[in-house]
Protein backbone atom coordinates (compact mmCIF):
# COMPACT_ATOMS: atom_id res chain seq x y z
CA UNK A 1 0.00 0.00 0.00
CA UNK A 2 2.73 2.39 1.06
CA UNK A 3 4.39 1.32 -2.06
CA UNK A 4 1.74 2.44 -4.29
CA UNK A 5 1.16 5.91 -2.80
CA UNK A 6 4.76 6.04 -3.45
CA UNK A 7 4.70 5.41 -7.12
CA UNK A 8 2.10 7.49 -7.21
CA UNK A 9 3.56 10.54 -5.77
CA UNK A 10 6.72 9.98 -7.76
CA UNK A 11 4.58 9.59 -10.92
CA UNK A 12 2.63 12.66 -9.83
CA UNK A 13 6.36 14.82 -9.11
CA UNK A 14 7.53 13.33 -12.70
CA UNK A 15 4.55 14.79 -14.27
CA UNK A 16 4.97 17.90 -12.52
CA UNK A 17 8.52 18.31 -12.97
CA UNK A 18 8.02 17.50 -17.18
CA UNK A 19 5.27 20.02 -16.93
CA UNK A 20 7.36 22.20 -15.59
CA UNK A 21 10.54 22.08 -17.97
CA UNK A 22 8.49 22.24 -20.79
CA UNK A 23 7.03 25.31 -19.98
CA UNK A 24 10.13 26.93 -19.23
CA UNK A 25 11.29 25.35 -22.63
CA UNK A 26 8.38 26.78 -24.12
CA UNK A 27 9.00 30.63 -22.82
CA UNK A 28 12.99 30.26 -23.76
CA UNK A 29 12.88 29.20 -27.70
CA UNK A 30 9.59 31.81 -28.43
CA UNK A 31 10.79 34.86 -27.28
CA UNK A 32 13.87 35.63 -29.16
CA UNK A 33 14.39 38.10 -31.65
CA UNK A 34 13.54 38.27 -35.11
CA UNK A 35 17.05 37.89 -37.24
CA UNK A 36 18.13 37.86 -40.68
CA UNK A 37 19.79 34.44 -39.99
CA UNK A 38 16.46 33.43 -37.79
CA UNK A 39 14.02 34.62 -41.22
CA UNK A 40 15.87 31.94 -43.47
CA UNK A 41 15.99 28.96 -41.13
CA UNK A 42 12.43 29.76 -40.53
CA UNK A 43 11.90 29.86 -44.07
CA UNK A 44 13.99 26.40 -44.37
CA UNK A 45 12.08 24.93 -41.95
CA UNK A 46 8.48 26.32 -43.38
CA UNK A 47 9.12 24.04 -46.33
CA UNK A 48 10.08 20.88 -44.39
CA UNK A 49 7.05 21.12 -41.90
CA UNK A 50 4.45 22.99 -43.64
CA UNK A 51 4.98 22.41 -47.69
CA UNK A 52 5.91 19.08 -47.17
CA UNK A 53 2.48 18.09 -45.24
CA UNK A 54 0.70 19.74 -47.81
CA UNK A 55 -0.07 16.60 -50.27
CA UNK A 56 -1.17 14.76 -47.15
CA UNK A 57 -3.67 17.61 -46.28
CA UNK A 58 -4.88 17.94 -50.17
CA UNK A 59 -5.79 14.27 -50.68
CA UNK A 60 -7.39 13.42 -46.92
CA UNK A 61 -9.47 16.83 -47.14
CA UNK A 62 -10.41 16.09 -50.56
CA UNK A 63 -11.75 12.43 -49.28
CA UNK A 64 -13.18 13.81 -46.31
CA UNK A 65 -15.04 16.40 -48.52
CA UNK A 66 -16.64 13.93 -50.39
CA UNK A 67 -17.19 11.26 -48.01
CA UNK A 68 -19.46 14.50 -46.04
CA UNK A 69 -21.30 14.99 -48.86
CA UNK A 70 -21.96 11.35 -49.79
CA UNK A 71 -23.24 10.57 -46.32
CA UNK A 72 -25.03 13.98 -45.94
CA UNK A 73 -26.73 13.45 -48.79
CA UNK A 74 -28.52 10.32 -48.23
CA UNK A 75 -29.87 11.58 -44.89
CA UNK A 76 -31.03 15.24 -46.69
CA UNK A 77 -32.73 13.25 -49.46
CA UNK A 78 -34.62 11.77 -46.93
CA UNK A 79 -36.22 15.34 -45.73
CA UNK A 80 -36.31 16.39 -49.17
CA UNK A 81 -33.32 19.13 -47.94
CA UNK A 82 -30.76 18.26 -50.23
CA UNK A 83 -30.37 21.76 -51.12
CA UNK A 84 -28.93 22.01 -47.55
CA UNK A 85 -25.85 19.90 -48.41
CA UNK A 86 -23.76 22.48 -49.17
CA UNK A 87 -24.07 24.50 -45.75
CA UNK A 88 -23.68 20.77 -44.23
CA UNK A 89 -20.27 19.77 -45.58
CA UNK A 90 -18.88 24.01 -44.96
CA UNK A 91 -20.44 23.75 -42.09
CA UNK A 92 -18.93 20.65 -40.61
CA UNK A 93 -15.39 21.17 -41.89
CA UNK A 94 -14.81 24.75 -40.98
CA UNK A 95 -15.74 24.22 -37.58
CA UNK A 96 -14.54 20.61 -36.81
CA UNK A 97 -13.54 18.27 -39.17
CA UNK A 98 -10.95 20.65 -41.11
CA UNK A 99 -8.70 22.11 -37.69
CA UNK A 100 -9.15 18.29 -36.05
CA UNK A 101 -8.06 16.34 -38.91
CA UNK A 102 -5.41 18.54 -40.44
CA UNK A 103 -4.07 18.98 -36.70
CA UNK A 104 -4.31 14.96 -36.31
CA UNK A 105 -2.63 14.35 -39.98
CA UNK A 106 -0.31 17.31 -38.99
CA UNK A 107 1.10 15.96 -35.46
CA UNK A 108 1.70 12.08 -37.46
CA UNK A 109 3.46 13.70 -40.62
CA UNK A 110 5.62 16.54 -39.18
CA UNK A 111 5.46 16.58 -35.57
CA UNK A 112 7.25 12.84 -35.71
CA UNK A 113 9.40 13.88 -38.21
CA UNK A 114 10.35 17.45 -35.49
CA UNK A 115 10.58 14.78 -32.60
CA UNK A 116 12.95 12.17 -34.67
CA UNK A 117 14.90 15.09 -35.73
CA UNK A 118 15.81 17.16 -32.92
CA UNK A 119 16.39 13.96 -30.71
CA UNK A 120 18.79 12.62 -33.65
CA UNK A 121 20.94 15.66 -32.83
CA UNK A 122 20.76 15.75 -29.57
CA UNK A 123 21.82 11.58 -29.63
CA UNK A 124 24.73 12.46 -31.81
CA UNK A 125 25.92 15.47 -29.51
CA UNK A 126 25.33 17.91 -31.90
CA UNK A 127 23.24 20.05 -29.61
CA UNK A 128 26.05 20.12 -26.93
CA UNK A 129 28.71 21.05 -29.43
CA UNK A 130 26.31 23.91 -30.78
CA UNK A 131 25.77 25.03 -27.36
CA UNK A 132 29.92 24.69 -26.62
CA UNK A 133 30.25 26.71 -29.88
CA UNK A 134 28.08 29.76 -27.90
CA UNK A 135 25.23 28.91 -30.05
CA UNK A 136 21.83 28.57 -27.89
CA UNK A 137 20.06 25.15 -29.51
CA UNK A 138 17.01 26.82 -28.38
CA UNK A 139 17.17 29.22 -30.29
CA UNK A 140 18.87 27.78 -33.43
CA UNK A 141 17.18 24.69 -33.70
CA UNK A 142 14.11 24.96 -31.43
CA UNK A 143 12.46 28.26 -32.13
CA UNK A 144 12.46 28.29 -36.03
CA UNK A 145 10.98 25.11 -36.09
CA UNK A 146 8.30 25.96 -33.34
CA UNK A 147 7.46 29.04 -35.18
CA UNK A 148 7.10 26.60 -38.51
CA UNK A 149 4.51 24.41 -36.94
CA UNK A 150 2.70 27.57 -35.35
CA UNK A 151 2.36 29.05 -38.39
CA UNK A 152 2.07 26.25 -40.78
CA UNK A 153 -0.82 24.21 -39.65
CA UNK A 154 -3.15 27.09 -39.51
CA UNK A 155 -2.30 27.75 -43.70
CA UNK A 156 -2.80 23.83 -43.80
CA UNK A 157 -6.30 23.76 -42.09
CA UNK A 158 -7.77 26.56 -44.37
CA UNK A 159 -6.54 24.05 -47.62
CA UNK A 160 -8.21 21.21 -46.10
CA UNK A 161 -11.49 23.26 -45.71
CA UNK A 162 -11.49 24.47 -49.34
CA UNK A 163 -10.66 21.41 -50.57
CA UNK A 164 -13.31 19.56 -48.67
CA UNK A 165 -15.82 22.43 -49.99
CA UNK A 166 -15.11 20.94 -53.51
CA UNK A 167 -14.85 17.41 -52.63
CA UNK A 168 -17.99 17.81 -51.56
CA UNK A 169 -18.86 19.89 -54.73
CA UNK A 170 -17.63 16.77 -56.80
CA UNK A 171 -19.97 14.51 -55.09
CA UNK A 172 -23.22 16.19 -54.15
CA UNK A 173 -23.32 18.66 -57.14
CA UNK A 174 -21.74 16.69 -60.33
CA UNK A 175 -22.34 13.42 -59.11
CA UNK A 176 -25.07 13.13 -57.40
CA UNK A 177 -26.87 16.34 -59.22
CA UNK A 178 -27.76 18.43 -56.15
CA UNK A 179 -28.41 22.23 -57.95
CA UNK A 180 -25.16 24.07 -58.03
CA UNK A 181 -27.02 27.04 -57.08
CA UNK A 182 -28.35 25.98 -54.04
CA UNK A 183 -25.47 24.51 -52.95
CA UNK A 184 -23.32 27.73 -52.90
CA UNK A 185 -25.81 30.21 -51.67
CA UNK A 186 -27.22 27.93 -48.74
CA UNK A 187 -23.66 27.83 -47.73
CA UNK A 188 -22.94 31.60 -48.16
CA UNK A 189 -26.43 31.61 -46.21
CA UNK A 190 -25.08 29.63 -43.42
CA UNK A 191 -21.54 29.90 -42.58
CA UNK A 192 -20.88 33.27 -40.52
CA UNK A 193 -17.38 34.58 -40.77
CA UNK A 194 -16.00 35.36 -37.28
CA UNK A 195 -18.58 32.65 -35.96
CA UNK A 196 -16.93 29.62 -38.25
CA UNK A 197 -14.24 30.18 -40.17
CA UNK A 198 -12.32 32.48 -37.11
CA UNK A 199 -13.53 29.92 -34.74
CA UNK A 200 -11.63 27.19 -36.76
CA UNK A 201 -8.90 29.31 -37.35
CA UNK A 202 -8.79 30.19 -34.03
CA UNK A 203 -8.63 26.27 -32.97
CA UNK A 204 -6.09 25.62 -35.45
CA UNK A 205 -3.48 28.07 -34.23
CA UNK A 206 -3.94 26.67 -30.45
CA UNK A 207 -3.75 22.74 -32.10
CA UNK A 208 -0.63 24.10 -34.06
CA UNK A 209 1.16 25.68 -30.69
CA UNK A 210 0.39 22.30 -29.17
CA UNK A 211 1.53 19.68 -31.41
CA UNK A 212 4.51 21.34 -32.31
CA UNK A 213 5.39 22.30 -28.37
CA UNK A 214 4.86 18.78 -27.81
CA UNK A 215 6.49 17.72 -30.80
CA UNK A 216 9.78 19.85 -29.83
CA UNK A 217 9.83 19.26 -26.34
CA UNK A 218 9.90 15.46 -26.62
CA UNK A 219 12.69 15.65 -29.22
CA UNK A 220 14.52 18.35 -26.71
CA UNK A 221 14.02 16.12 -23.65
CA UNK A 222 14.72 12.24 -24.77
CA UNK A 223 16.87 9.76 -23.50
CA UNK A 224 19.71 9.80 -26.19
CA UNK A 225 19.41 6.64 -27.16
CA UNK A 226 18.08 5.10 -30.43
CA UNK A 227 15.16 3.08 -27.97
CA UNK A 228 14.63 7.05 -26.48
CA UNK A 229 14.16 8.46 -29.96
CA UNK A 230 11.30 5.99 -30.90
CA UNK A 231 9.68 6.21 -27.59
CA UNK A 232 9.61 10.55 -27.53
CA UNK A 233 8.26 9.87 -31.60
CA UNK A 234 5.31 7.61 -30.29
CA UNK A 235 4.76 10.02 -27.42
CA UNK A 236 4.28 12.83 -29.38
CA UNK A 237 1.99 11.51 -31.91
CA UNK A 238 -0.08 10.04 -29.13
CA UNK A 239 0.19 13.11 -26.59
CA UNK A 240 -0.59 15.53 -29.82
CA UNK A 241 -3.54 13.46 -30.72
CA UNK A 242 -5.38 13.26 -27.44
CA UNK A 243 -3.87 16.75 -26.74
CA UNK A 244 -5.96 17.78 -29.69
CA UNK A 245 -9.12 15.41 -29.01
CA UNK A 246 -9.19 16.93 -25.75
CA UNK A 247 -8.72 21.07 -27.15
CA UNK A 248 -11.06 20.50 -29.63
CA UNK A 249 -13.69 19.63 -26.85
CA UNK A 250 -13.02 21.97 -24.86
CA UNK A 251 -12.74 24.90 -27.49
CA UNK A 252 -15.93 23.94 -28.75
CA UNK A 253 -17.64 24.09 -25.42
CA UNK A 254 -16.14 27.66 -25.04
CA UNK A 255 -17.30 28.92 -29.01
CA UNK A 256 -20.16 27.01 -29.39
CA UNK A 257 -21.53 25.69 -26.32
CA UNK A 258 -24.47 28.87 -26.19
CA UNK A 259 -25.53 28.90 -29.39
CA UNK A 260 -28.22 26.66 -29.09
CA UNK B 1 53.59 26.43 -11.20
CA UNK B 2 53.76 30.23 -11.49
CA UNK B 3 51.68 30.68 -14.41
CA UNK B 4 48.91 32.70 -14.25
CA UNK B 5 45.89 30.50 -14.34
CA UNK B 6 43.36 30.09 -16.73
CA UNK B 7 40.99 27.47 -15.53
CA UNK B 8 40.62 26.83 -11.61
CA UNK B 9 38.84 23.92 -10.17
CA UNK B 10 38.20 23.68 -6.68
CA UNK B 11 36.90 20.85 -4.57
CA UNK B 12 34.75 19.31 -7.44
CA UNK B 13 32.04 16.54 -6.78
CA UNK B 14 30.01 14.81 -8.82
CA UNK B 15 27.78 11.62 -9.32
CA UNK B 16 25.60 10.11 -11.82
CA UNK B 17 22.72 7.84 -10.06
CA UNK B 18 24.85 6.08 -7.35
CA UNK B 19 28.28 6.49 -8.79
CA UNK B 20 30.39 9.17 -7.41
CA UNK B 21 32.42 9.90 -10.65
CA UNK B 22 34.42 12.90 -8.93
CA UNK B 23 35.33 12.95 -5.26
CA UNK B 24 36.95 16.25 -4.34
CA UNK B 25 39.07 17.19 -7.77
CA UNK B 26 41.89 20.37 -7.62
CA UNK B 27 42.81 21.19 -11.01
CA UNK B 28 44.40 24.49 -11.84
CA UNK B 29 44.98 25.09 -15.72
CA UNK B 30 48.03 27.49 -16.30
CA UNK B 31 47.14 30.23 -19.24
CA UNK B 32 49.07 29.90 -22.63
CA UNK B 33 49.99 26.25 -21.70
CA UNK B 34 49.07 22.59 -22.77
CA UNK B 35 47.75 20.50 -19.42
CA UNK B 36 46.78 17.17 -20.31
CA UNK B 37 44.52 14.80 -18.56
CA UNK B 38 44.80 11.18 -18.46
CA UNK B 39 43.69 8.57 -16.46
CA UNK B 40 41.96 4.78 -17.07
CA UNK B 41 38.99 4.56 -19.44
CA UNK B 42 35.65 5.31 -17.46
CA UNK B 43 37.00 7.90 -14.57
CA UNK B 44 35.21 10.58 -15.96
CA UNK B 45 38.01 12.75 -18.62
CA UNK B 46 34.99 13.21 -20.57
CA UNK B 47 32.71 14.23 -17.87
CA UNK B 48 35.33 16.47 -16.14
CA UNK B 49 35.63 18.69 -19.73
CA UNK B 50 31.83 18.99 -19.88
CA UNK B 51 31.65 20.43 -16.72
CA UNK B 52 34.23 22.52 -17.44
CA UNK B 53 32.54 23.54 -20.45
CA UNK B 54 29.41 24.49 -17.91
CA UNK B 55 27.40 21.27 -19.69
CA UNK B 56 26.97 19.40 -16.30
CA UNK B 57 26.58 20.90 -13.21
CA UNK B 58 28.80 20.00 -10.12
CA UNK B 59 26.82 18.40 -6.68
CA UNK B 60 29.78 20.80 -4.69
CA UNK B 61 32.82 22.93 -6.26
CA UNK B 62 33.58 25.77 -8.77
CA UNK B 63 35.33 25.61 -11.99
CA UNK B 64 36.36 29.21 -12.40
CA UNK B 65 37.25 30.48 -15.94
CA UNK B 66 39.35 33.60 -15.64
CA UNK B 67 37.84 34.17 -12.67
CA UNK B 68 34.15 33.53 -13.47
CA UNK B 69 32.28 30.44 -12.02
CA UNK B 70 30.93 28.55 -14.51
CA UNK B 71 28.26 27.20 -12.70
CA UNK B 72 26.49 30.56 -11.16
CA UNK B 73 26.15 32.89 -14.71
CA UNK B 74 23.80 33.03 -16.07
CA UNK B 75 22.36 31.20 -19.34
CA UNK B 76 23.00 34.22 -21.81
CA UNK B 77 26.79 35.06 -19.84
CA UNK B 78 27.52 31.40 -20.30
CA UNK B 79 26.84 31.10 -23.88
CA UNK B 80 29.44 34.46 -24.11
CA UNK B 81 31.98 32.89 -22.09
CA UNK B 82 31.97 29.84 -24.60
CA UNK B 83 32.44 31.65 -27.29
CA UNK B 84 35.96 32.81 -26.05
CA UNK B 85 36.22 28.32 -25.73
CA UNK B 86 36.52 25.47 -28.26
CA UNK B 87 36.04 22.13 -27.66
CA UNK B 88 36.25 18.73 -30.08
CA UNK B 89 34.11 16.73 -28.39
CA UNK B 90 34.84 12.48 -28.26
CA UNK B 91 32.70 11.49 -30.68
CA UNK B 92 33.18 14.50 -33.48
CA UNK B 93 29.62 16.01 -32.88
CA UNK B 94 29.75 17.64 -36.82
CA UNK B 95 26.38 19.13 -37.92
CA UNK B 96 24.65 16.42 -39.81
CA UNK B 97 22.86 18.71 -42.00
CA UNK B 98 26.28 20.97 -43.35
CA UNK B 99 29.16 20.23 -45.33
CA UNK B 100 32.56 19.76 -44.10
CA UNK B 101 33.35 23.50 -45.14
CA UNK B 102 30.04 24.81 -43.40
CA UNK B 103 30.36 22.83 -40.54
CA UNK B 104 33.75 24.25 -39.88
CA UNK B 105 32.50 28.09 -41.11
CA UNK B 106 29.63 27.38 -38.47
CA UNK B 107 31.23 29.21 -35.84
CA UNK B 108 32.73 32.43 -37.85
CA UNK B 109 29.04 33.04 -39.56
CA UNK B 110 27.40 33.43 -35.62
CA UNK B 111 29.47 34.98 -34.14
CA UNK B 112 31.46 37.21 -36.89
CA UNK B 113 30.52 39.67 -39.35
CA UNK B 114 33.30 38.64 -41.61
CA UNK B 115 32.65 38.91 -45.31
CA UNK B 116 32.40 35.75 -47.05
CA UNK B 117 35.51 35.96 -48.55
CA UNK B 118 37.25 35.98 -45.69
CA UNK B 119 35.64 33.49 -43.90
CA UNK B 120 36.45 31.24 -47.14
CA UNK B 121 39.99 31.91 -46.46
CA UNK B 122 39.98 30.77 -42.81
CA UNK B 123 37.89 27.61 -43.04
CA UNK B 124 40.68 26.83 -45.98
CA UNK B 125 43.50 27.56 -43.68
CA UNK B 126 42.20 25.38 -40.96
CA UNK B 127 40.98 22.61 -43.37
CA UNK B 128 44.54 22.97 -45.12
CA UNK B 129 46.06 22.09 -41.40
CA UNK B 130 44.35 18.91 -40.80
CA UNK B 131 44.89 17.83 -44.71
CA UNK B 132 41.22 18.19 -45.56
CA UNK B 133 41.04 21.00 -47.58
CA UNK B 134 39.71 18.47 -50.82
CA UNK B 135 37.46 17.19 -48.69
CA UNK B 136 35.10 20.38 -47.87
CA UNK B 137 32.43 19.54 -49.89
CA UNK B 138 31.56 15.99 -48.41
CA UNK B 139 28.57 15.66 -45.82
CA UNK B 140 29.82 14.39 -42.64
CA UNK B 141 28.23 11.03 -43.37
CA UNK B 142 30.63 10.34 -45.97
CA UNK B 143 33.73 10.65 -44.29
CA UNK B 144 35.71 8.40 -42.30
CA UNK B 145 35.89 8.35 -38.23
CA UNK B 146 39.36 10.07 -38.25
CA UNK B 147 38.49 12.22 -40.75
CA UNK B 148 35.42 13.54 -38.86
CA UNK B 149 37.47 13.97 -35.86
CA UNK B 150 39.96 16.25 -37.89
CA UNK B 151 37.03 17.91 -39.11
CA UNK B 152 35.61 18.51 -35.56
CA UNK B 153 39.46 19.51 -35.13
CA UNK B 154 39.29 22.44 -37.37
CA UNK B 155 36.11 23.73 -36.42
CA UNK B 156 37.01 23.46 -32.59
CA UNK B 157 39.98 25.86 -33.55
CA UNK B 158 38.24 28.14 -36.10
CA UNK B 159 37.64 30.82 -34.05
CA UNK B 160 40.90 30.89 -32.77
CA UNK B 161 39.70 30.49 -29.06
CA UNK B 162 41.54 31.49 -26.17
CA UNK B 163 40.51 28.10 -24.32
CA UNK B 164 40.87 24.39 -26.61
CA UNK B 165 39.48 21.33 -25.02
CA UNK B 166 40.55 18.39 -26.49
CA UNK B 167 38.50 15.09 -25.88
CA UNK B 168 41.34 12.17 -27.33
CA UNK B 169 42.21 13.94 -30.37
CA UNK B 170 44.42 11.63 -32.05
CA UNK B 171 41.98 8.27 -31.67
CA UNK B 172 41.74 6.47 -34.99
CA UNK B 173 43.87 8.38 -36.86
CA UNK B 174 47.03 6.78 -38.81
CA UNK B 175 50.33 7.28 -37.93
CA UNK B 176 50.67 10.24 -40.44
CA UNK B 177 48.33 11.94 -39.21
CA UNK B 178 48.66 11.34 -35.81
CA UNK B 179 51.83 12.97 -36.07
CA UNK B 180 50.59 15.96 -37.82
CA UNK B 181 47.98 16.65 -35.87
CA UNK B 182 50.62 15.94 -32.19
CA UNK B 183 52.62 19.32 -34.41
CA UNK B 184 49.40 20.94 -34.86
CA UNK B 185 47.76 21.03 -31.64
CA UNK B 186 51.77 22.30 -30.53
CA UNK B 187 51.64 24.70 -33.28
CA UNK B 188 48.19 26.81 -32.46
CA UNK B 189 49.02 26.57 -28.39
CA UNK B 190 52.46 27.83 -29.62
CA UNK B 191 51.52 30.53 -32.54
CA UNK B 192 47.85 32.07 -30.38
CA UNK B 193 49.30 31.46 -27.18
CA UNK B 194 45.50 29.70 -26.06
CA UNK B 195 45.28 27.55 -23.77
CA UNK B 196 44.78 23.85 -24.40
CA UNK B 197 43.17 20.85 -22.36
CA UNK B 198 43.77 17.52 -23.76
CA UNK B 199 42.19 14.30 -22.33
CA UNK B 200 44.31 11.52 -24.32
CA UNK B 201 45.44 7.59 -23.65
CA UNK B 202 48.41 8.24 -26.20
CA UNK B 203 51.31 8.56 -23.62
CA UNK B 204 54.30 9.25 -25.70
CA UNK B 205 52.51 12.01 -27.90
CA UNK B 206 51.16 13.17 -24.71
CA UNK B 207 53.84 13.81 -22.75
CA UNK B 208 55.69 15.16 -25.70
CA UNK B 209 53.69 18.07 -26.06
CA UNK B 210 52.21 18.87 -22.77
CA UNK B 211 53.31 21.55 -20.39
CA UNK B 212 51.59 19.91 -17.59
CA UNK B 213 50.08 16.81 -16.67
CA UNK B 214 47.18 15.20 -14.78
CA UNK B 215 46.75 12.06 -14.25
CA UNK B 216 42.76 11.38 -12.67
CA UNK B 217 42.00 7.94 -10.98
CA UNK B 218 38.75 6.87 -8.86
CA UNK B 219 37.49 10.31 -8.18
CA UNK B 220 40.64 12.06 -7.60
CA UNK B 221 43.85 13.61 -8.71
CA UNK B 222 46.11 10.19 -8.39
CA UNK B 223 49.52 12.47 -9.89
CA UNK B 224 50.05 15.69 -11.70
CA UNK B 225 53.46 17.04 -12.65
CA UNK B 226 55.82 18.01 -15.51
CA UNK B 227 56.05 14.99 -18.19
CA UNK B 228 59.81 15.19 -16.87
CA UNK B 229 58.62 14.82 -13.26
CA UNK B 230 55.88 12.02 -13.84
CA UNK B 231 58.45 9.89 -16.10
CA UNK B 232 60.73 9.25 -13.31
CA UNK B 233 57.74 8.78 -10.65
CA UNK B 234 57.67 6.00 -8.23
CA UNK B 235 54.36 5.71 -7.10
CA UNK B 236 53.21 2.06 -7.96
CA UNK B 237 49.72 3.88 -9.81
CA UNK B 238 51.77 6.70 -11.75
CA UNK B 239 54.02 3.94 -13.13
CA UNK B 240 52.12 2.16 -13.99
CA UNK B 241 50.09 4.28 -15.96
CA UNK B 242 52.90 5.90 -17.55
CA UNK B 243 54.24 2.97 -18.59
CA UNK B 244 51.05 1.31 -19.31
CA UNK B 245 51.84 -1.78 -18.01
CA UNK B 246 48.19 -4.08 -17.58
CA UNK B 247 49.27 -5.61 -14.06
CA UNK B 248 49.32 -2.89 -10.84
CA UNK B 249 47.48 -1.45 -8.61
CA UNK B 250 45.27 0.69 -11.44
CA UNK B 251 42.31 -1.83 -11.74
CA UNK B 252 41.52 -2.73 -15.97
CA UNK B 253 38.50 -3.52 -14.71
CA UNK B 254 34.54 -1.78 -14.23
CA UNK B 255 34.16 -2.74 -10.83
CA UNK B 256 32.40 -6.30 -10.69
CA UNK B 257 32.22 -9.55 -8.67
CA UNK B 258 35.11 -11.59 -8.74
CA UNK B 259 35.48 -13.20 -11.62
CA UNK B 260 35.40 -16.92 -11.25
CA UNK B 261 32.39 -16.36 -8.55
CA UNK B 262 30.21 -14.63 -11.21
CA UNK B 263 31.03 -17.56 -13.88
CA UNK B 264 30.35 -20.84 -11.91
CA UNK B 265 27.03 -18.54 -10.43
CA UNK B 266 24.47 -21.09 -10.19
CA UNK B 267 21.64 -21.22 -12.83
CA UNK B 268 18.88 -18.97 -11.39
CA UNK B 269 21.60 -16.39 -9.52
CA UNK B 270 22.44 -14.38 -12.35
CA UNK B 271 22.34 -11.25 -11.67
N1 LIG C 1 25.06 9.89 -19.66
C1 LIG C 1 25.54 9.12 -18.67
N2 LIG C 1 24.69 8.59 -17.77
C2 LIG C 1 25.14 7.84 -16.75
N3 LIG C 1 26.43 7.55 -16.54
C3 LIG C 1 27.32 8.04 -17.41
C4 LIG C 1 26.93 8.86 -18.52
N4 LIG C 1 28.03 9.21 -19.20
C5 LIG C 1 29.06 8.64 -18.55
N5 LIG C 1 28.66 7.94 -17.47
C6 LIG C 1 29.52 7.22 -16.50
O1 LIG C 1 30.45 8.16 -16.03
C7 LIG C 1 31.73 7.58 -15.94
C8 LIG C 1 32.74 8.49 -16.60
O2 LIG C 1 32.46 8.60 -17.98
P1 LIG C 1 33.40 9.44 -18.96
O3 LIG C 1 32.78 9.39 -20.30
O4 LIG C 1 33.64 10.76 -18.37
O5 LIG C 1 34.74 8.58 -18.93
P2 LIG C 1 36.11 8.86 -19.66
O6 LIG C 1 37.12 9.04 -18.59
O7 LIG C 1 35.96 9.96 -20.65
O8 LIG C 1 36.37 7.49 -20.39
P3 LIG C 1 37.04 7.22 -21.83
O9 LIG C 1 38.49 7.37 -21.63
O10 LIG C 1 36.69 5.79 -22.10
O11 LIG C 1 36.44 8.17 -22.79
C9 LIG C 1 31.64 6.22 -16.58
O12 LIG C 1 31.80 5.26 -15.55
C10 LIG C 1 30.27 6.10 -17.17
O13 LIG C 1 29.72 4.85 -16.85
MG1 LIG D 1 35.89 10.07 -22.67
Amino acid sequence: MTRYIATLGRATLDTLSTIGRAGLFLIQSIFCLPSREGFHLWLRQMHFVGVMSVAIVLVSGLFIGMVLALQGFTILVSFGADEALGQMVALSLVRELAPVVAALLFAGRAGSALTAEIGLMKATEQLTSMEMIGVDPLRRIVAPRFWAGFISLPILTVLFGVVGIWGGYLVGVDWLGVYKGSYWSNMQDSVDFVDDVLNGVIKSLVFGLVVTWIAVFQGYDLVPTSEGISRATTRTVVYASLAVLGLDFVLTALMFGDLG
Amino acid sequence: MDDPIMVEVKDLHFSRGNTDIFRGVDLQIPLGKITAIMGPSGTGKTTLLKLIGGQLVPDRGQVLIDGQDVHQLPRRSLFTLRRRMGMLFQSGALFSDLDVFENVAFPLRVHTELPNAMIRDIVLMKLQAVGLRGARHLMPSELSGGMARRVALARAVALDPELVLYDEPFVGQDPISMGVLVQLVKKVNQALGLTAVMVSHDIKETLSIADYVYIIADGRVMAHGTPQTLNVNDDAHVKQFVHGEPDGPVPFHYPAPDFFDDILAPAGQFS
